[in-house]
C-alpha cells in the first residue's frame, strides 16, 4: 500500500508518515496541494492521500476538489487531517469527495482505527 | 520499570474480590500503566508508592479508583468494524425476516463502559431500519461511573477520533464547545442501567446480545456463569456477538458458532438446558448462514449522499466507512 | 464582539495534544507552580484566527525546551540536534493545532493563519488577554496565551 502525506508542516508530515509506516505503508510526501497534484501526475494514483486543510499555495479542500474531478486518479482513498473540527467543516470535506476525517491533535491508534474503517488496513488486533 | 511483586498481588486480589475479574501473572505492565496516572494525580512518585498508601487506608475511595482503572478499557466507536458490519447485513435482516415487521429488535450492550458500543449499535439500528422502528438497545456496566458517563452521549475530539466515521460524527453528535454531545434520537433509542453479569439477567427477551472482549477477564467457572445467564436473557435463535479473541467453545455448549460476513457470531441453541461446564467437541455443528439478503445500499453511502445533496460533485468511487 | 473562551478549555486542548501527539501519555502538562518563569532566551509560536473573531494563540518557552519539544515530535535521539527549521516547524505545529482547536470552540465562522515563531513576542495591539497559563512539561514552563482584538 502507498500513501502520500499533504501537509505543509514537516513535523506533521513526520508524525503522520511514522504512523502510516508501522500500519505497513509506504509513504511519500508533499507540502502543498498543487505539490501532491504534481507528484500524483508523475508517479500515479497511491492507496491512500493524508491531507492538511489549512497550506499555502493549494488548500486542502481545492485540492480534494481537483482530485475527485480527474479521472486518472480514481479509486483513491482521501482522508482530511486537519485541525479545522468545527461541524460545518466536515460536511463541506465530505460533501467536497473526502472519504474520512480525522482531527489533530490524533494518536496513532485514531489513524488506525480509522483505516480499518476504510477497509486499508486488517481489523481486528488482539486487545 | 516494573513493579513490586506484593504490589501486583494486592491490586490482583482486590480486583477479583470486587469484581471477579483475574489479572494473571503477566499482566504486571497493565496494572503500572493503568495505575500510573493516578499515582501522579495523588502526587506519589510511582504506583508501589500508591499501592503502600491505599494498603494503609483499607477500604479507602481509592480502592474504586484502582477497579474503575483496570477494568475500564479504552473504547473505539465500532471497535473492531466487523461485528458492526455483521449485524448491519446479516443479523438484523436475518432477525426481520424471521420476526417480521411486528416486532422491533432488542439488543443488549453488556459492560458497555464509557457507551461507544451501544450508541455505534444504535447508529446501525437507525441507519439500517430507519427512524421510525423503535429499536431498543440496553446498555449495562457493572461501574456506575462509566454508567454516568455513557449517559451523558458527551465525548471529547480525542474519543470521537477513535474509529467513528466522519459521517456518523456530523450526522448523529452535534458539537458543543469542547465536546460532541449524542442527539435526541439515538438517546430515545439506548437505556443505561447498572448490572453484574453475575446476577440475574435483564428480563424481556434479546434478539441479539454483544459482550465483547469481557469473557477474556474471567477464569472459566465465571465464563460459564455470565454464558449462561446471556443464554437465558436470549430469545431463541437469538445472537451472541464476542470479541474478536472470544469463543463460546470449550465453555458453554448452548451455542453455535457461526459465519457471519468476514467475522464470526454466536447463535443460541435450541434447548434451554444448562451447558455442561466443558462440553464434548463441537461435531460440525456450525453452518454458513443462510442466504440473507443485503440492504440495497450501504448506510455510509446513504448519509454520504444526504450530505451531499447541496453539492453538486462526483461521488468518491469508494465508500467512507462500512463497506 | 467578543467571546469567552475558558481557561480550562484551552488548558484540556494542551492537554490532548501532549498526550496524543508528544508523550503518548497523559498527565504530562500540568499548571506551573511557583513564581512565573524568567526567561533566559524564549522562543514565541503564534497563530492568528481571522474573521467574524480575531485573535491569537501563542505559545512562549525557553529555546531548550523547544528544542525538547521538537526532538519529542519529531521522533529524535535525546541529544540530537535540531535545525533552526525543524524548530520553528515543530514549534510552530504546536501552536496551529491549539489554535485551531481554540477556533472550535467559537460560534462564529473564521480561518486560522499560518503560525509564525520568533525569539521576540511580538505582542498584539489592541489585544485582550482571555486565557493565560503557566504550564510545566516535565519540569519545563510554557507559557500559554489566548487573546482576542477588539
Amino acid at each position: 500500500m502507498r500513501a502520500l502525506v499533504v501537509d505543509d508542516s514537516r513535523t506533521m508530515r513526520v508524525i503522520v508518515a511514522r504512523a502510516l509506516r508501522t500500519l505497513g505503508f509506504e509513504t511519500d510526501d508533499a507540502e502543498h496541494g498543487q505539490a501532491a497534484l504534481d507528484k500524483l501526475a508523475a508517479t500515479g494514483p497511491v492507496d491512500l492521500v493524508c491531507v492538511d486543510w489549512n497550506m499555502p499555495v493549494m488548500d486542502g479542500l481545492e485540492f480534494v476538489t481537483a482530485v475527485r474531478k480527474d479521472r486518472s486518479l480514481r479509486g483513491m482513498t482521501i482522508m482530511m487531517v486537519t485541525t479545522e473540527s468545527e461541524q460545518s467543516q466536515i460536511v463541506r470535506a465530505l460533501a467536497a469527495g473526502a472519504h474520512e476525517y480525522l482531527i489533530k491533535p490524533f494518536t496513532v491508534d485514531a489513524i488506525r482505527d480509522k483505516l480499518e474503517l476504510l477497509g486499508l488496513v486488517a481489523a481486528g488486533e488482539p486487545v | 520499570m516494573s513493579i513490586a511483586r506484593h504490589t501486583f498481588a494486592y491490586v490482583a486480589e482486590h480486583v477479583r474480590r470486587t469484581s471477579a475479574i483475574q489479572l494473571d501473572d503477566g499482566k504486571e505492565y497493565l496494572v503500572e500503566s493503568r495505575l500510573m496516572p493516578l499515582a501522579r494525580e495523588a502526587g506519589l512518585p510511582d504506583v508501589d508508592a500508591y499501592v503502600a498508601r491505599l494498603r494503609a487506608e483499607p477500604g479507602s475511595a481509592a480502592h474504586d479508583d484502582v477497579v474503575e482503572a483496570l477494568t475500564t478499557n479504552e473504547t473505539s466507536w465500532f471497535r473492531d468494524v466487523a461485528p458492526f458490519e455483521a449485524l448491519r447485513r446479516h443479523i438484523l435482516p436475518e432477525i426481520a425476516e424471521r420476526a417480521g415487521a411486528r416486532r422491533a429488535p432488542r439488543i443488549w450492550s453488556a459492560a458497555c463502559s464509557t457507551g461507544q458500543e451501544p450508541w455505534s449499535i444504535a447508529m446501525v439500528l437507525e441507519e439500517t431500519l430507519g427512524p421510525d422502528v423503535r429499536a431498543e438497545v440496553l446498555a449495562t456496566d457493572l461501574s456506575t461511573q462509566v454508567l454516568e458517563r455513557a449517559r451523558t452521549g458527551e465525548y471529547s475530539q480525542l474519543e470521537v477520533n477513535r474509529g467513528l466515521p466522519a459521517a456518523m460524527l456530523v450526522r448523529h453528535l452535534e458539537r458543543h464547545g469542547m465536546h460532541w454531545r449524542v442527539g435526541d434520537a439515538l438517546r430515545r433509542t439506548v437505556t443505561f442501567r447498572r448490572h453484574n453479569l453475575l446476577d440475574t439477567p435483564p428480563s424481556g427477551g434479546f434478539d441479539v446480545v454483544f459482550l465483547r472482549n469481557v469473557l477474556i477477564y474471567f477464569d472459566l467457572p465465571t465464563r460459564h456463569a455470565v454464558l449462561e445467564h446471556v443464554r437465558t436473557a436470549l430469545r431463541p435463535d437469538g445472537w451472541l456477538v464476542l470479541g474478536s479473541a472470544e469463543t463460546t467453545s470449550g465453555v458453554h455448549d448452548g451455542f453455535e458458532r457461526v459465519q457471519v460476513g468476514s467475522t464470526v457470531a454466536f447463535r443460541a441453541t435450541a434447548a434451554t438446558r444448562p451447558g455442561p461446564l466443558v462440553p464434548p467437541p463441537p461435531a460440525g455443528r456450525s453452518a454458513p448462514l443462510a442466504a440473507v439478503p443485503h440492504p440495497a445500499a450501504p448506510a455510509l453511502a446513504e448519509t454520504l449522499s444526504l450530505l451531499r445533496d447541496a453539492a453538486p460533485t462526483p461521488t468518491p468511487t469508494r465508500g467512507a466507512g462500512l463497506t | 464582539m467578543s467571546q469567552v473562551i475558558a481557561g480550562e478549555d484551552v488548558y484540556a486542548i494542551a492537554q490532548d495534544i501532549f498526550a496524543s501527539m508528544v508523550d503518548g501519555d497523559v498527565g504530562t502538562i500540568v499548571p506551573w507552580e511557583g513564581p512565573p518563569p524568567g526567561w533566559q532566551e524564549p522562543v514565541t509560536a503564534w497563530v492568528d484566527l481571522q474573521g467574524d473573531w480575531a485573535g491569537r494563540a501563542s505559545l512562549t518557552t525557553e529555546t531548550s525546551t523547544a528544542h525538547a519539544l521538537a526532538r519529542a515530535l519529531l521522533g529524535f535521539g535525546e541529544d540530537e540536534p535540531v535545525e533552526r527549521a525543524d524548530l520553528v516547524d515543530a514549534f510552530g505545529e504546536v501552536v496551529n493545532v491549539v489554535g485551531g482547536n481554540v477556533k472550535s470552540l467559537l460560534e462564529t465562522t473564521g480561518s486560522l493563519g499560518l503560525p509564525q515563531v520568533a525569539d521576540v513576542d511580538p505582542g498584539l495591539p489592541g489585544g485582550l488577554v482571555l486565557s493565560e497559563m503557566v504550564l510545566a512539561w516535565h519540569g519545563r514552563a510554557l507559557e500559554l496565551v489566548v487573546r482576542a482584538v477588539l
